[in-house]
């Protein structure tokens, strides 16, 4: 469970962005935020991802699982994120990207998870090759693939269906929506765009005065 | 309060000393002895004509080269410029002035056919008129220019901007050098006015290459005065001292003329430039411009053959080097000596001191100016850079004389003249200077989203730094490291003085030996001076390319 509780940013020369709000999103569930641009709907993702810019400042709790998060490094919070470009690193195959993500375990057990999650984004055998010669499914998938192998305990996505054609864009966002509901972990999608939401999933809204509403 | 520290090594090195070197030159402005003594030198007047000559003329000439080469290339050349960057003015003034002497490679070829006997009765170098030492500062500067010209074009922000705008006009009729003219060049040149203020004030300043290439009586001001500064008699050392500010003076007069003149006549410039596609010309050129029919033909590597004349110039003064340095006895118009001997090297590597010395202070310089600017990049905000952006910029504009002049003055008060710790100071300043400006743009350029998407891999910042950042920027890294290497190696006037006849560097050593008579020794060290540099900066290139061969 990704809790959050009066959450409300700013900007640093005290001009209100989003007033407090709060929303409770379950395992498995989907949850979005819609806003314009510059509603400050990214920020709220990297203030929940541990890395606000130094322009804003928010306030209110964040908990994952009970774990009250405030104190938390970015990287112990055990939350992926995806954007709007795959941001696969471009200096490393498409197996090392995964690589990455993998964690613990031998280096036999890590290439296996590796290879198991090219499988299952129908990429066998692309793993020496370098993200460049992929399209831009394929590298929408290396992305999602990469932030599932590091186990996340939460996942937050940033209009990450924002640069693809449009029928791309459906295939790629029910691949992604399938595979945070078999993860069974919670998730926040932040839009500008109502139809990138999930069918029936919870809409909520930031207004021109900074107020989230739920739809 | 952690973070800020990371910042205090680039402050240490390079702030600090630059500002307290200012700071103990300043004073004599108010020198009035001094002054007057500068005033009333018997060659003053002469050397300040052949300063403002020598500094004006070559960057004029520069400038107009270097545009003509941008204008006429297709293709972004500022990667390309890099290797004629990394090559030191002083070898490349040795290289060149045993190129063009009156026994030198040039008028041996043309003895060939025109049957000469003896060498031609030139003065081609230390010429009374500081030509050569003008020919040698555009050689030399063009490429500096046409880098930082080739920079802003070729910005991620001003290249589609400009791509969109070469569109509009060429579909309005204009030419693609009516273009650039008056589109083009007007956003371009304020964009490199640091770039050109520092080639002027390096003209007007020049010391090693102006000793080996440059006029003797009299010789240029900058000359005049580092006489003086050497000289033990505090009188003298006064009146050079007090020169130093002068000719910072006259630089800040040169610039700020400049300036005015052309804030005067741009409306007439612009006035003149501003003309509409010529009739005849338009329906030639529109058809000329239409995709479809074919006609366009620019090709995609098209490079200007000036520029292409750059590089065999280049190429020539480095085979100069390579042949003077193990030729012995060599006769006048034959092609080649009479025997090729490698005593100069070996001469050279039984003493190699001064190329320990040098490369040691490089390698310890640009390594060093390299992490204390990664470290100030990845604690300082963005914000404040700017402030360090511009006294980067100052200290290149900087004449080498007044930072080496205060630094002297610094090492003396601190009793570490003629020290190695003063030998690294020396070196550094300069070497920061380049090292920052360099990689300040990628460094801050470079999208941090791929940090948190690392952070939402569980990395930790430095398994980011060591895994991602750095590696993604590589090549920026190793090209800062490269330049650093480069311009610490080139160093001449602060670190003789720093030096106080305890140390002996490369470019040093080339010096002492170019007023003296062994051609072969002097090339060696010529080429020694410029290998070491080139061969970094190769090096660099090598290991900072993508690891796929099509990005």
């Amino acid at each position: 469970m990704l809790e959050l509780r009066n959450v409300a940013l700013k900007f640093k020369d005290g001009q209100d962005l989003i007033k407090p709000f709060s929303v409770a999103m379950k395992p498995g569930e989907v949850v979005t935020l819609m806003g314009r641009s510059g509603s400050g709907k990214s920020s709220v993702l990297s203030f929940i991802g541990g890395d606000l810019p130094d322009a804003f400042e928010a306030s209110g709790d964040i908990s994952l699982d009970g774990t009250e998060l405030s104190a938390v490094l970015p990287e112990h919070r055990n939350i992926a994120r995806l954007f709007q470009d795959d941001l696969l690193f471009p200096h490393m195959t498409v197996g090392e990207n995964l690589l990455f993500a993998v964690h613990g375990s031998s280096r036999a057990e890590r290439l296996d998870m590796m290879r198991t999650a090219l499988q299952r984004a129908e990429l066998g055998g692309f793993e020496n090759r370098g993200p460049h010669t992929l399209s831009g499914g394929q590298r929408s998938r290396v992305a999602l693939m990469r932030a599932l192998l590091a186990k996340p305990k939460a996942i937050l996505l940033d209009e990450p269906f924002n640069k693809l054609d449009s029928e791309l864009r459906q295939q790629i966002r029910d691949y992604t929506f399938a595979h945070i509901a078999a993860r069974n972990i919670p998730a926040l999608l932040v839009t500008h765009d109502r139809s990138d939401a999930p069918k029936g999933g919870r809409i909520f809204s930031i207004n021109a005065n900074g107020e989230v509403t739920h739809v | 309060m952690v973070r800020a520290a990371l910042a205090l090594p680039l402050l240490a090195v390079f702030v600090v000393p630059l500002l307290l070197s200012v700071a103990l030159v300043l004073p004599d402005t108010f020198n009035a002895q001094g002054m007057n003594d500068v005033w009333q030198h018997p060659q003053f007047a002469g050397a300040f004509r052949l300063t403002l000559l020598t500094g004006l003329a070559s960057t004029t000439l520069a400038l107009f080269s270097s545009l003509l080469i941008v204008a006429r290339s297709s293709r972004s050349l500022s990667s390309r410029a890099g290797g004629f960057l990394a090559v030191p003015h002083l070898a490349f003034a040795i290289g060149l002035a045993f190129l063009i002497m009156p026994a030198g490679i040039l008028a041996r070829i043309i003895a060939q056919f025109a049957g000469w006997s003896a060498p031609p009765a030139w003065i081609t170098t230390q010429d009374p008129y500081g030509l050569a030492l003008t020919v040698a500062l555009v050689l030399k500067e063009t490429p500096f220019l046409v880098w930082a010209l080739a920079s802003v074009l070729n910005r991620d922000d001003l290249r589609q901007a400009f791509a969109g705008q070469r569109a509009v006009a060429a579909s309005l009729g204009h030419s693609r050098r009516s273009v650039f003219l008056q589109v083009i060049l007007p956003q371009l040149l304020p964009r490199v006015i640091w770039p050109l203020v520092a080639v002027l004030a390096y003209g007007m300043t020049v010391i090693d290459m102006a000793l080996v290439i440059g006029p003797t009586q009299p010789p240029t001001l900058a000359q005049l005065i580092w006489v003086d500064i050497n000289n033990a008699d505090p009188e003298v050392n006064a009146r050079g001292a007090a020169g130093v500010v002068l000719l910072s003076g006259v630089i800040l007069l040169v610039v700020a003329t400049v300036a005015a003149l052309l804030r005067c006549a741009s409306t007439a410039i612009s006035g003149f430039w501003s003309k509409g596609p010529h009739q005849s010309r338009l329906r030639l050129t529109s058809l000329r411009h239409l995709p479809q029919r074919g006609r366009r033909r620019e090709a995609p590597d098209e490079v200007s053959s000036l520029w292409n004349a750059f590089r065999i110039i280049y190429v020539l003064v480095i085979a100069t080097l390579i042949l003077q340095s193990v030729s012995g006895l060599w006769v006048f118009p034959n092609l080649l000596a009479e025997h090729f001997t490698l005593s100069a090297w070996k001469r050279l590597l039984t003493d190699a001191s001064p190329v320990f010395t040098s490369l040691a202070l490089a390698i310890l310089t640009a390594t060093t100016s390299l992490a204390a600017s990664v470290l100030w990049l990845e604690s300082v905000p963005q914000s404040k850079d700017k402030g360090l952006l511009w006294l980067s910029a100052f200290a290149l504009c900087l004449p080498a004389l007044v930072i080496g002049l205060g630094q002297y003055r610094l090492f003396l008060a601190l009793a570490i003249s003629g020290t190695a710790t003063a030998m690294f100071f020396a070196h550094i300043l300069p070497v920061a200077a380049y090292v920052f400006i360099m990689l300040q743009g990628p460094y801050r350029g470079f999208d941090d989203r791929f940090r948190s998407a690392a952070s939402g891999l569980r990395a930790s910042r430095a398994h980011f730094l060591r895994q991602v950042k750095w590696p993604m920027l590589k090549a920026a890294l190793f090209s800062a490291f490269a330049v650093g290497f480069a311009v610490s190696m080139a160093q001449f006037v602060p670190a003789q003085l720093a030096a106080a006849g305890r140390f002996s560097t490369l470019p040093m050593e080339a010096v002492t030996l170019t007023s003296g008579g062994n051609r072969a020794l002097t090339a060696a060290y010529g080429f020694a001076l410029m290998a070491l540099p080139l061969i970094v900066f190769l090096v660099a290139v090598r290991m900072g390319r993508s690891r796929w061969r099509t990005v």
